[in-house]
């Protein structure tokens, strides 16, 4: 009777083991078909466009009783809540069933995308540098309203989104970079404009100035100041290609940061860009190198105090060279797998338009990649949307980066600021340069 | 002589309690560390000192103050991690010790073979199979979903029976073979002779699997992905890290931290005396 029973219950186990796998194939293989549907509808252009917003309602197709999910940051899941009630009352004539916004950031949500795209948002936002991977993985669809969003946004946003001639993402933000933020108590304005002079200000009051040179992310300024810039990727599509450069003059680079992080040895720290808010608020920071979105923290930490601007010049053998950093875009891109293909488009389009532009802009600072956005006060009249437009101006385009680029360049920021690092050795950075480009290209 | 032997046996210990006490404050400043900054005011992040210049209660209190919607919920994960504890910890505790008497009294064919096969399969780290899970679990519905979790750290739990089945052995076969003789079952021999002789090493297999849900953090962040409400507390509290809530969630996460080492440390604290007899009396062959 026993063994009986046992025979029952696993042969249970394994019917439902294959009974569930014969479901879930059955759903993603429809998701499939109906991923395809959109892809061929996908060139036809501006037609069914009403405004900045909004599309037409046939747009919708077939689609009826919907729902979604969205991934967004942290800090955006209030409005972007507010924002899709806006979506539903704008097209009344279709059932929204949910909507859901789940907090996922830019940074992580490629990674989880790839993990399993079939339970991922069906419209997420991203970091610039994700495409790649998305596109190759297969799990992002291409942009139904290519034309429209080309016109509306600004020209590198869109040539960034796009890959092998396709438009892949929605252009959400313009601004995914860092800037230099600082105590206006302790480095006046007019100082902003040479890092020796800020550390010089910095050391006076007895303060620190951060720059993470241990995170390849913001080390790679050094690099990139000195000359090695980024060029896209060769044709296997995986090695780092990397600009024409002077030898000479970028060891010269290296060798000038070396010397400040020497000379101003204490001031000159490289620690988490989190411990500059901190940092603000217990008055031990004076400046730091920060990332556009911990701007909010910044500017509560330091209140009146806070100050922004564009990386500052170093000095190499007299003449004032600007830092040049990593900038990045941030963009919403529609799952591929989507149940609702059509409504992702729609909704991804709504979000990415102009008016919720304008309200991110306006609640939580995020500079617009939308052309008229950026005309409005809300961009022109602030000091730090300015200081990271200028710096966009001044950077390497977060793209087509290889995956072994960030290590040799964080290898780089902790070489330089070592301790035993002596910065008249000449022969000692051209090793350093030769060894981080070897390496980062994988040929070490 | 004797003198200098005494002599020469407190200058060793003298260095050694030295050696035992830089090791000791070494091992358990992390722990002063999170407990004083629990309760730290100022500063967003972290702080060049260890004292803190202001003390507070709101990291906690802000901690269970959780609006409608919102991604940090630290209260539910406490609850989502209690209850997988609970459900997992009985289920494996009767699984394994199960096995262990299993292995320990019956005798069958396979018995050597499935025990090193048992022993092999120990030896593989749980999340070297996490894909392969993951696609099981979906497969049968049940990713994003709390059973999933307790089928996970319950369901390989019977092969970690070796210590208990050491515990089993020292248990003498005579009792057994009375109990046979006066017509008991091998069932009826499980729950009424060995069960209440084994006290320690229950406690031992019940501490333990109460532990394990506290402490996963691969296998349910891959199982949950973006499930945020039903996060443990593990995948939770490391979310609050993240740099996107650090500058808002530091000094939660501190508080956050010293409260989930509550229910573990009572546990442990309450049955601490069974916990030392249990692994020392399984280590010992009879």
């Amino acid at each position: 009777m026993k063994k009986i029973i046992a025979v029952l219950m696993a042969g249970m186990m394994t019917a439902s083991v294959f009974a569930g796998c014969g479901g879930s194939g059955g759903s993603s293989g429809s998701s499939g078909s109906s991923a395809s549907d959109t892809q061929s509808s996908a060139d036809d252009g501006g037609a069914q466009v009403k405004d900045a917003n909004l599309v037409d309602v046939s747009m919708f197709g077939e689609e009826d009783n919907i729902s979604l999910k969205v991934w967004c940051a942290h800090k955006a899941t209030g409005l972007v809540e507010k924002q899709i009630e806006e979506f539903k009352k704008a097209y009344p004539e279709k059932k929204f069933e949910n909507i859901e916004v789940v907090a996922v950031g830019e940074g992580d949500a490629g990674t989880q995308m790839l993990n399993d795209a079939s339970t991922a948002a069906d419209v997420f936002s991203f970091a610039s540098d994700q495409l790649n991977k998305l596109v190759g993985a297969k799990v992002i669809a291409p942009v139904a309203f290519t034309k429209a969003v080309t016109e509306m946004n600004a020209e590198t946003t869109v040539e960034a989104g796009t890959l092998d001639g396709t438009l892949y993402a929605y252009p959400q933000t313009n601004d995914n970079g860092y800037y230099l933020v600082y105590d206006k108590s302790v480095v006046s304005e007019d100082k902003t404009g040479k890092l020796e002079d800020i550390l010089a200000a910095c050391k006076d009051a007895g303060k620190k100035f951060i720059f993470d040179s241990g995170n390849g992310f913001y080390s790679c300024t050094y690099a990139f100041t000195a000359g090695v810039k980024i060029n896209g990727l060769e044709k296997d599509g995986v090695t780092q290609k990397f600009t024409e450069y002077d030898e000479e003059e970028a060891v010269k680079t290296l060798q000038a940061f070396s010397k400040l992080m020497h000379d101003y040895s204490g001031t000159y720290t490289s620690l988490d860009v989190a411990q500059i808010a901190s940092g603000f608020s217990t008055g031990t920071l004076g400046a730091g190198i920060d990332g556009s979105w911990n701007t909010a923290a910044d500017k509560d930490a330091l209140k009146d105090n806070f100050g922004a601007a564009k990386l500052p010049t170093i000095n190499v053998d007299g003449t004032d060279k600007q830092l040049v950093s990593l900038f990045g875009y941030k963009y919403i891109g529609v799952n591929a797998a989507s149940k609702f293909p059509a409504s992702a488009q729609i909704l991804a389009y709504y979000l990415a338009g102009e008016t919720c532009q304008q309200q991110r802009a306006e609640e939580l600072g995020w500079g617009p990649s939308n052309k008229n956005v950026q005309q409005m006060d809300v961009v022109t009249k602030s000091d730090i949307q300015q200081a990271i437009k200028a710096q966009s101006e001044n950077a390497c385009v977060q793209v087509n980066i290889a995956t072994t680029f960030w290590d040799p360049m964080a290898n780089l920021g902790n070489k330089l600021i070592a301790d035993k690092t002596d910065p008249s050795d000449a022969d000692y950075f051209k090793k350093l340069l030769q060894e981080t480009i070897a390496n980062i290209r994988d040929e070490g | 002589m004797i003198k200098s032997y005494k002599f020469r046996r407190r200058i060793a210990n003298f260095f050694i309690y030295i050696l035992l006490a830089i090791l000791g404050i070494i091992w358990i400043s992390p722990f002063v560390y999170l407990v004083l900054h629990s309760f730290r005011q100022e500063s967003m992040t972290t702080v060049p000192y260890l004292i803190p210049h202001e003390w507070t209660l709101n990291n906690y209190i802000e901690l269970f103050n959780v609006s409608g919607s919102s991604s940090i919920n630290f209260p539910r994960w406490f609850l989502n991690t209690l209850v997988v504890a609970i459900f997992s910890c009985m289920i494996s505790t009767i699984s394994v010790l199960a096995v262990s008497y299993t292995f320990s009294r019956l005798r069958f064919g396979a018995r050597k073979k499935l025990m090193n096969v048992a022993m092999i399969l120990g030896m593989f780290p749980g999340f070297m199979t996490m894909i392969a899970i993951y696609y099981l679990l979906k497969a049968m519905g049940l990713n994003q979903n709390l059973i999933a979790l307790v089928i996970c750290y319950s369901s390989g739990a019977g092969l970690g029976f070796q210590i208990s089945k050491g515990f089993f052995d020292t248990i003498p076969r005579a009792l057994d073979e009375a109990a046979t003789i006066d017509g008991a079952t091998k069932n009826q021999i499980f729950w009424r002779i060995i069960l209440p002789m084994s006290k320690p090493i229950v406690v031992y297999t019940v501490l333990t699997s109460f532990i394990g849900p506290w402490c996963d953090f691969i296998l349910a962040k891959i199982i949950m992905g973006d499930k945020r409400e039903l996060y443990t507390v593990a995948i939770g509290l490391q979310s609050m890290v993240s740099a996107e809530f650090i500058n808002s969630y530091y000094k939660q996460f501190l508080a956050g931290s010293v409260l989930v080492a509550i229910p573990i440390t009572t546990l442990f604290l309450i049955m601490q005396r069974y916990y030392v007899e249990g692994v020392t009396a399984g280590g010992v062959k009879g």
